[in-house]
């Protein structure tokens, strides 16, 4: 799969290639408004990760040049200032995501696979790792295609992993994702161990090949057994 | 006490005491003017019955048609050598017209004739008459005391009231005044220097205040935004070498603790934006919000994440609660007021919920005493030290109440702190 990287911050440009590419995608940057339309014009890209604010340009901007040469590559924004006037017009131009600066490397990830999973399963909302598949139309839980029950935050944690997988999972980040913003400070949490112990056993008697791993306290990681 | 009613009460206190010792030097200078008068009116009278006498002809009747009386009588050398010339006197005389006794004025002459015989003439004029005018004259003085002191108070009251207008208009321009609003245009004409002064004064330090206040804002919020970018560095840097399989456990612990730390700044950094944007009015207009489900939703959330606490969570709903306002901002405020009330509080104390149609009051169990509520809405005051906290949630939820024009209210009862917010009707 082939990443453009559109960032100006040429420290923040370096890291995203060299994440991009441990993830084994193929990744192109650009540094300027300028290079961009340059690369744009000449190739295809599966997801274009946008900067909006460039020195010499607009990304907004740029949207529109991509409409202009009718491509339908995918467009993830990526900009510092979280406005919301930026991300309704950014999606309304005809990006498929909105991802606010300073953001995790792994939620970068997780939302390249979405954007590009939505666009070449035209819609079908199927998740999958090892021999474990959500619908996440459904919110429903397929282990070797047997239905599952799990909780409705068990469901969200599930998920959370799944479209991470491999990645260490802060618990702090995990808690804020799945519980809400709100949920960022406590000094206990005890209330994700118990949710994640429940989901292991659930995973575990259902013969799922797929397991999440403690990691010293601090997080946890989804690994898919060998 | 208003300045109008101030300066008025001044100077009529003034000039009652004033007007009360002018109208008594008054009165006591008329009266001895009428007594001076009296007197020589009894002079000319003696002067003229003397010489008549003198002369030999005819005395006035006695009963010449006036109250005024006179006798005469013969005196021996003895009691003139004795007694002076003249003396005037107050006593009581039988009066022939009016046949009864009534105080009068009189006037002692003693004179010699020709055949060196002495005289006494005694003339009297009642003093019932003069008594009149006196009590005439001091009913005068008090009606005119009083009427000159209204006047000149209603004429002080209407000048101050007309003269000082530009004040007034000034004062109702500061009122309307806030900081994080455009300066409306001071509309107030006046011919008065001082009045203009002050008004070029005040309308430019309003003006010099909110621009101060603007770029400060400003300050803080591109100090925060050009912030996210090497935030966002740092911390994915780190990401990418936690997940290298080569590190040993203690590289990793490391690494983690100053993900975390990181994590802690971009919270830090991502809420300092949030306040600006807030106060830069940067969200879109409202929906409707269901703040009784809002809050249940919130609290059972807060009640899975502090369940290792014990906090016993109530919740009372006196009515539904609708308001309109942004989902986001609507989430921030309820929950930070609720994650305020979970992490100031003690193991195994209680947190409540009121909802009323026009407030939602979240108490809980004071971990010390009562909070200071001048400091507590501020940036970055905290009660006590906590892990983890900046001690910007409340300024938060101070910033969408003045969004909305919502009021926090903060007290501490029965060792309880109650922050209650009242919507506007």
């Amino acid at each position: 799969m082939k990443i453009l990287v559109i960032e100006d911050e040429p420290s923040l440009r370096e890291i995203m290639q060299a994440f991009l590419e441990k993830e084994r995608y193929v990744a192109e940057t650009a540094a300027t408004y300028g290079d961009a339309v340059q690369k744009i014009a000449d190739y295809d890209y599966d997801c274009i990760l946008l900067d909006i604010m460039l020195p010499d340009g607009n990304g907004l901007a740029l949207l529109k040049e991509l409409k202009n040469m009718r491509k339908a590559d995918n467009v993830i924004i990526i900009s510092a200032k979280d406005s919301i006037e930026d991300k309704v017009s950014g999606l309304e131009l005809g990006a498929d995501d909105y991802l606010a600066k300073p953001f995790h490397l792994a939620e970068l990830n997780a939302r390249i696979r979405s954007v590009v999973r939505r666009k070449s399963q035209d819609g079908e909302a199927i998740v999958s790792l090892g021999n474990v598949r959500l619908d996440t139309g459904k919110f429903a839980v397929y282990v070797q295609e047997e239905a599952i029950e799990v909780k409705r935050k068990e469901y969200d944690i599930l998920y959370y992993f799944i479209t991470r997988p491999g990645h260490l999972v802060d618990k702090a980040i995990l808690a804020e994702a799945v519980w809400g913003d709100h949920i960022d400070q406590t000094d206990n949490f005890d209330f994700i161990y118990a949710q994640i112990k429940n989901l292991r056993k659930t995973l575990k008697e259902a013969g799922a090949d797929i397991e999440i791993k403690a990691v010293y306290g601090f997080g946890y990681k989804m690994v898919v057994e060998q | 006490m208003k300045l109008l009613y101030r300066i008025t009460s001044r100077i009529s206190l003034a000039l009652l005491v004033l007007f009360a010792v002018w109208g008594t030097v008054f009165y006591y200078i008329m009266v001895d003017e009428i007594n001076d008068e009296t007197d020589d009116a009894l002079e000319d009278y003696s002067e003229y019955i003397i010489t008549r006498a003198l002369a030999g002809e005819k005395l006035p009747d006695r009963d010449s048609g006036t109250n005024n009386s006179y006798h005469i009588k013969e005196v021996p050398a003895e009691y003139a050598a004795s007694n002076p010339g003249v003396q005037y006197i107050d006593e009581m005389v039988y009066i022939h017209a009016k046949k009864e006794t009534e105080p009068a004025r009189t006037l002692k002459t003693i004179f010699r004739d020709s055949n060196d015989r002495y005289f006494e003439l005694n003339v009297s004029i009642p003093t019932f008459e003069r008594k009149d005018l006196k009590t005439t004259i001091l009913y005068w003085i008090i009606i005119l005391y009083v009427t000159l002191l209204l006047a000149i108070i209603a004429v002080n009251a209407w000048v101050l009231r007309r003269s000082m207008r530009p004040l007034y208009v000034l004062l109702e321009w500061l009122d309307k005044l806030t900081l994080d609003k455009n300066i409306p245009p001071l509309d107030n004409e006046t011919d008065t220097t001082e009045f203009r002064k002050l008004n070029e004064a005040i309308e430019r330090s309003a003006q010099r205040n909110a621009e101060m206040y603007e770029q400060q804002s400003l300050f803080i919020g591109h100090a925060s935004h050009e912030l996210q970018t090497p935030v966002a560095v740092c911390q994915n840097r780190l990401e990418m070498l936690a997940n290298d399989p080569g590190l040993t456990e203690k590289q990793l612990e490391e690494i983690l603790k100053t993900r975390q730390t990181l994590e802690h700044i971009a919270k830090l950094n991502k809420t300092l934006l949030l306040l600006t944007k807030i106060e830069n009015r940067q969200f879109p207009d409202g929906t409707d919000i269901d703040v009784n489900a809002l809050l249940k939703k919130l609290s059972s959330d807060f009640a899975e994440a502090y369940g290792h606490l014990g906090i016993k969570f109530s919740m009372e709903e006196k009515a539904p609660l609708h308001i309109r306002m942004n989902e986001a901002l609507a989430s921030v405020l309820f929950g930070n007021l609720l994650k305020n009330a979970y992490t100031h509080n003690l193991h195994g104390g209680n947190v409540g919920v009121l909802v009323t149609s026009k407030s939602v009051t979240v108490s809980n169990t004071a971990s010390e005493g009562a909070l200071n509520p001048d400091y507590i809405f501020r940036r970055f005051y905290q009660g006590r030290k906590k892990d983890n906290s900046a001690g910007l949630g409340l300024s938060l939820v101070e910033s969408v109440c003045r969004l909305y024009n919502m009021e926090a209210v903060y007290s501490f009862e029965g060792g309880l702190h109650h922050f209650e917010i009242r919507f506007p009707s």
